[in-house]
Order: structure tokens, then sequence, then C-alpha cells
């Protein structure tokens, strides 16, 4: 791989330990939130990761900034293995990556003021040394956001979901970071300031130069703002590439179907679409299926779904990955830990 | 988005939910707007006013005394209430009026060593044990289970046993039987708070652990840890008064409550004054210090808050 790549993923994994009977502490199973992700994130793009609600987008977007410890495999940022850094090591980059909240009601500390909020990066990092440089580091960042800069002395209650988020950009931003992960930054605004917010991201995506994750359980917004889509499905990444590729022509069914779920712009081909309605529920990822994790819903399994657990392997465009063995049965055996055949 | 404290600005083409606020409310400091909300409260507010009296008769016990402590007036035994002895006099001859005021300041003395022994110990290790969680949490509740399982008398007994009487050694005694109910109270908080998003948040951007928890952890716990502060003075006012009663305590002939109502209990068909004045101290103190916190807790519940004051989560 030639290419760029800022953060990455190989074998990623967050097990979450199911407990059962409080004060014993007995683990009665494992929740698979994160189970084997493969990812690339490149330098300066913006990737959209989508999934249904559930399927660990939030995990994963966490276990890249070691906000919830990996229990296996490796990210490395920018090099470094981010699962071996020390206490110095993890905290610059955790000043060089940042996140945005779904929540803005719930992301800011409510006994703190916007400027405390905002500047809690410069203190943390001794960024800015002393009160006026600090607090005209503040200014400059809530004009960056398009707040006004007087609002610094206010408590997030006196403010909208859309300018507490913008906040919470703010804060994100005050590190100078090189990758941001939005986690639904803009699922629980109102529909009107949605779109604003979406602008101001794909503003400073731009003017910074960051690399952004771009987390989404809606498919549809993502397509016009990402540059890479890829799709998680039950603690996976099943499909990735490039937005157009993904958002047009999917390689992988689960995609075909997230797709084929949203409506098309247009009276005929809206009428010629072919639905895929997917039977079934998305299963437990405490009970994660055996071989392809889809199977239990795929309209198109066969005889080695079951039995070989499908890895990424490129099919259609160009930098287009999908885990489907209809593309040719890649992947690991479900009782032998050898691969079928090798990945590209 | 209901619940909202601001609507956010009407869809039109020229919306922007960028730039000033939509209220003019200027900020104000959160504990203002809590003394605000517990001046609407007249039950609390009076307790509160009562206190504050009863803490600065305590502070300023030597210069309001009309007389000593320990001056004894033979002649003076057992006065009923006049306008010379308002509360009467003991069988020493003693001002009980003056006794009572002194007897604020030690009595108030010792309930706030207690608590603040107890709320510095029992938060700090609250806050680490929820904070922290796992093996932590463990060995540090299980130690206040032990703790709290000895009879709170006794554990007092016990300390004061080893340590001998005496004012410190009583607000030691009683300070430690309250900080499992502290720890306990703390950690209840801790773990709800711990678990915010604005933590993570702050995690995110590299703060550190001590950060983390004088920042954000113990400032957005502290509501139900001051509802307890207050309503443990209660008891601590109480259990130096039954110590002293007891004779453990603050001892003769230095007064406390407790202590004054002991003495005073020989001669409650003669002279019941003797223990009415101190008891009705100790009522008085115990009950506006309940008062006060129930008037805290309404006022530090978020969700009361929001109400109230419709705004803030
Ligand atoms: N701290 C946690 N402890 C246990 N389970 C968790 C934890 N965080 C997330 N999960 C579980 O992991 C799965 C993925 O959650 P999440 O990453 O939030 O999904 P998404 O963001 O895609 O909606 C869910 O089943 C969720 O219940
Ligand atoms: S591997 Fe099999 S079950 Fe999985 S998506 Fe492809 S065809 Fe469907
Ligand atoms: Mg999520």
């Amino acid at each position: 791989m030639t290419e760029d790549v800022l953060v990455s993923a190989r074998g990623l994994e967050v097990h979450f330990p199911i407990r059962s009977g409080g004060a014993l502490r007995r683990t009665s199973g494992v929740l698979r939130a994160v189970d084997g992700v493969d990812l690339d994130i490149l330098r300066g793009e913006t990737l959209g990761l989508v999934g249904e609600s559930g399927c660990g987008k939030s995990t994963l977007g966490n276990a890249l900034l070691r906000l919830v410890p990996p229990t296996g495999g490796t990210v490395t940022f920018d090099g470094t293995d981010v699962t071996s850094l020390d206490r110095r090591g993890l905290k610059e980059m955790r000043r060089r990556a940042g996140m945005v909240f779904q929540d803005p009601f719930a992301s800011l500390d409510p006994r703190r003021t916007v400027a405390q909020t905002v500047s809690e990066p410069l203190e943390v990092h001794g960024l800015r040394s002393g009160g006026r440089e600090r607090a005209a580091r503040v200014a400059e960042l809530l004009e960056l956001v398009g707040l006004d800069p007087a609002v610094a002395g206010r408590y997030p209650h006196e403010f909208s979901g859309g300018q507490r988020q913008r906040v919470g950009i703010a804060r994100a931003l005050a590190g100078e970071p090189d990758f941001l992960v939005c986690d639904e930054a803009i699922a629980s605004l109102d529909v009107s300031v949605q779109a604003q917010v979406l602008n101001l991201l794909r503003r400073l995506q731009r003017q910074l130069g960051l690399t952004l994750l771009f987390i989404s359980h809606d498919l549809s917004a993502v397509r016009h703002i990402a540059d890479r889509i890829a799709v998680m499905y039950l603690g996976r990444v099943v499909e990735v590439g490039p937005a157009d590729a993904v958002g047009s022509d999917p390689q992988m069914p689960y995609t075909q179907a997230l797709l084929s779920a949203v409506p098309v712009p247009h009276p005929e081909l809206e009428r010629s679409r072919k639905r895929i309605v997917l039977r079934g529920d998305v299963p437990s990822p405490a009970a994660v299926p055996s071989g392809c994790r889809f199977r239990t819903r795929c309209p198109y399994a066969f005889e080695p779904c079951p039995d070989v657990d499908p890895a990424l392997q490129p099919v259609g465009a160009p930098g287009q990955l999908a885990a489907c063995h209809l593309h040719g049965v890649v992947g690991r055996p479900v009782d032998s830990g050898e691969p079928v055949a090798a990945r590209d | 988005m209901t619940g909202a404290p601001l609507p956010e600005p009407a869809p039109s083409p020229t919306a922007t939910d960028a730039g000033v606020p939509s209220t003019q409310r200027a900020a104000r400091p959160r504990w203002r707007e809590t003394l605000g909300l517990l001046a609407r409260n007249p039950t609390a507010a009076a307790a509160g006013l009562v206190l504050l009296a009863i803490v600065l008769i305590a502070v300023f016990d030597e210069t309001l005394a009309p007389s000593g402590p320990n001056e004894i007036s033979v002649e003076d035994r057992l006065q009923a209430p006049s306008l010379a002895h308002p509360f009467g006099t003991d069988d020493l001859g003693r001002d009980i009026l003056s006794r009572v005021v002194l007897g604020a300041g030690v009595s108030l003395r010792v309930g706030f060593l207690a608590v603040a022994f107890a709320l510095v110990v029992g938060s700090l290790i609250g806050l680490l044990a929820g904070f922290y969680g796992r093996w932590v949490d463990d060995v540090l509740m299980r130690f206040m289970d032990v703790l709290f399982a000895f009879p709170a008398v006794l554990l007092a007994i016990a300390v004061l046993a080893v340590r001998g009487p005496g004012a410190g050694n009583t607000a030691l005694a009683i300070g430690v039987v309250y900080v499992p109910v502290f720890a306990r109270v703390t950690r209840a908080s801790v773990l709800g708070v711990r678990e915010e998003v604005y933590v993570r948040a702050s995690r995110s951007v590299g703060a550190s652990d001590f950060r983390l928890l004088t920042r954000h952890v113990l400032p957005n716990a502290a509501p139900p840890i001051i509802v307890q502060t207050s309503i443990s003075l209660a008891f601590a006012v109480l259990a130096e008064a039954a110590l002293s009663f007891l004779g453990l305590g603050t001892q003769p002939p230095n007064p406390s409550w407790g202590l004054m109502l002991a003495e005073g209990r020989g001669f409650i068909d003669i002279a019941w004054w003797l223990a009415f004045f101190p008891g009705i101290a100790i009522f008085l103190t115990v009950l506006c210090f309940n008062l006060l916190g129930d008037g805290l807790r309404d006022v530090l519940d978020p969700r009361q808050r929001t109400l109230m004051a419709g705004g803030g989560r």
C-alpha cells in the first residue's frame, strides 16, 4: 500500500464481557462490538462509516482513539502503534485526534462555560501560555466555528443544539488535530440545522486539511460528503471503497440492501429500482453467526457461507473491497485457522 | 429535541444557528442560581436563616454570652427564668443562657469538624472507588462495609476508648462513623457522572485522570454530597449530644448541650429549664439542618432544577 495512510486498524477487536449475577461478576459471554476490523483512513480524506445502529461504529471510532481499550488487533496512528503508547504518547495522540460526539446536550459539561470547555485542550497540552493568549485563541476558535466570541462566558444550557455542537467542534479543534472522528455529529440536531453543521464540517475539513472519519447510520447522507465509504455489519467492515462505487455499485449484498432502502430521486429509476428486503433481524453481537456474519439474512447465501469467514477482497471499482464469497471464496474457515486463499 | 432549553431558530431561508444565544440572560455562576432557588423555598430559607444565626452565635459565643460558663453563684441556684437569667440558672447557679450560647460553640465545632473529616475522607474514598471501579472499588467499599456494619455508637465509643474523651476526639469518633456514609453517597453519584459523555469528551482531548476527577466528575457529582453534608451535620450535633450525655464526649465543666441535658435530667421535676433549653437548642439545630438538606435536595436535583429554572440538564 503506497497511499498515505494516517490511521489504520488491523484485526481490531473490542469485546465486552457480558456479566451476569451482579456481585459475583461472572462473565457469561462476550459481546463482540468490534470483531476483526481492517480499515485504512487516508490522510486528508473524508471516510464515511455507515451501518445500522448497534453495529459497532461508535465503539470502532472510540477504539481508534483508544477511548475504549481494544481487546485485540492493532491501531496505528501516523505510523505509531496506538495500543502500546505510554502516557505521554497517548496524550499527544489525543491532541492530534479529536472527536465530535452525537448528543451536543450530553457532550458539554453543564458546569463549565464555553470558554472553559474550549480552552481545556489548550490547558491540557500547554498550547498557549497565559490567560489572555488563551482567551484570544478561544475567540479565534469560536469564530472559526461560526459563533460570536462574546458567548465565551456563557453556560451550555443557554445554547441551542446546533450552537452546542459548534462549541463541541471548537473544542475538538483546539489542539490543532490532524484527525477528527465525527460520531453521528449531526444526527441528533434539528433537520434545519443539520445542513449548516454539515457544511461547517466540510469547510473546516478543507480549510484545515483534516482527515475526517464521518460516522453515520444513513448511507445516503454520507454519499455526498465522503470520499470513501466503509460499511459495517455486526462489528466488521464488510465493504469499503470510493464513495461513488460503494454508493452506486456495491459488491456486498448487505450494502446492496442498505442502498436499495434509499429512495432514488427520479421517478423512473425509482420504479425500476430493485429492492432487496432483508429477512430477519440483525443477530445479537453476543451471538455472531459462523462464517459470513451476514448469512442469516443474505438472499444469496450458499454452501461456503457458514463455513468460511469471508475476508475483504478487491472487487468492482479500483480501490473497492468487499467481504463476500460471491466474488470467490476467500477467508478463514471456521474450524481450522488456515486462510483459504491469500488476500491479494 | 424536547427538553431543549432554547428553541432552534425557525427554519427560514436565512435561519442560522450561529451567533449569539437567543436569550440575553447573562451568565451567572451556578451557586448563585442555587441560592436563588433555595430562597424561593420558604421552609429551607427559614431553616437556613436560623442556622446562620446559630452559627453566628457559635462563632461569637464568648462575646455573646452574658456571663462566663462556669461562674458559680450559690445564692442564684436553680432560679426560674427571669429578666436577669432569661433561661434560668442551674444547680450551681450558672446562667443557662450563657451555657447554651457557649454550648453552641462546642456542639457546632464538634459537628462541623466531624462532618468535615467524614466529608474529606469519605468523599475521597467514594470518588476513587466510583471512578476507577474494579479492584479499587472492591477493596475500598468492602472496607467501608465493615466500618458501616459496626453499630454507630459502639464505633464512636471504641474510638473514644482508644483516644480518650475531649472535643477533638469526639469529632473524630463521630467523623469515623460517617466516613462510609459519604463514601457511599459519593460513589453512587460518581458512578452516574463518570459515564457522562462530557467526561469522555474531556478524556478525548487528553485530560488526565486528576483533571477529569477535579474539574468534571467531582463538581457534577457534588449535589448529593452537599445534601448529605447538611443532613450529617444534624446527626453529628445529635451524636455529640448523645456521647456527651453518656459522659463520653465533652467533659464537665465545659458546656455542651448533651452534657447539660444529662446534668439537667436529675432536676426535671423541680427545675425543668435545666434540660429544656439545651434540649430546644439541639432540636432546633437538628431540625434546621434536616430542613436545609431537604431544600437543597429539591434545588440540586437536576430534574427538579430544570423544572424550576427552565434550563440546564
Ligand atoms: N461499554 C460497553 N459495554 C458493553 N457493551 C457495549 C458498550 N458500548 C457499546 N456496547 C455494545 O456494543 C454494540 C455496538 O455499539 P455501538 O458501537 O454504540 O454501535 P453504533 O455506534 O454502531 O450504534 C452494541 O450492541 C452495544 O450495546
Ligand atoms: S458471503 Fe455468502 S452470506 Fe455472506 S454476503 Fe456473500 S453470499 Fe451472502
Ligand atoms: Mg453510535
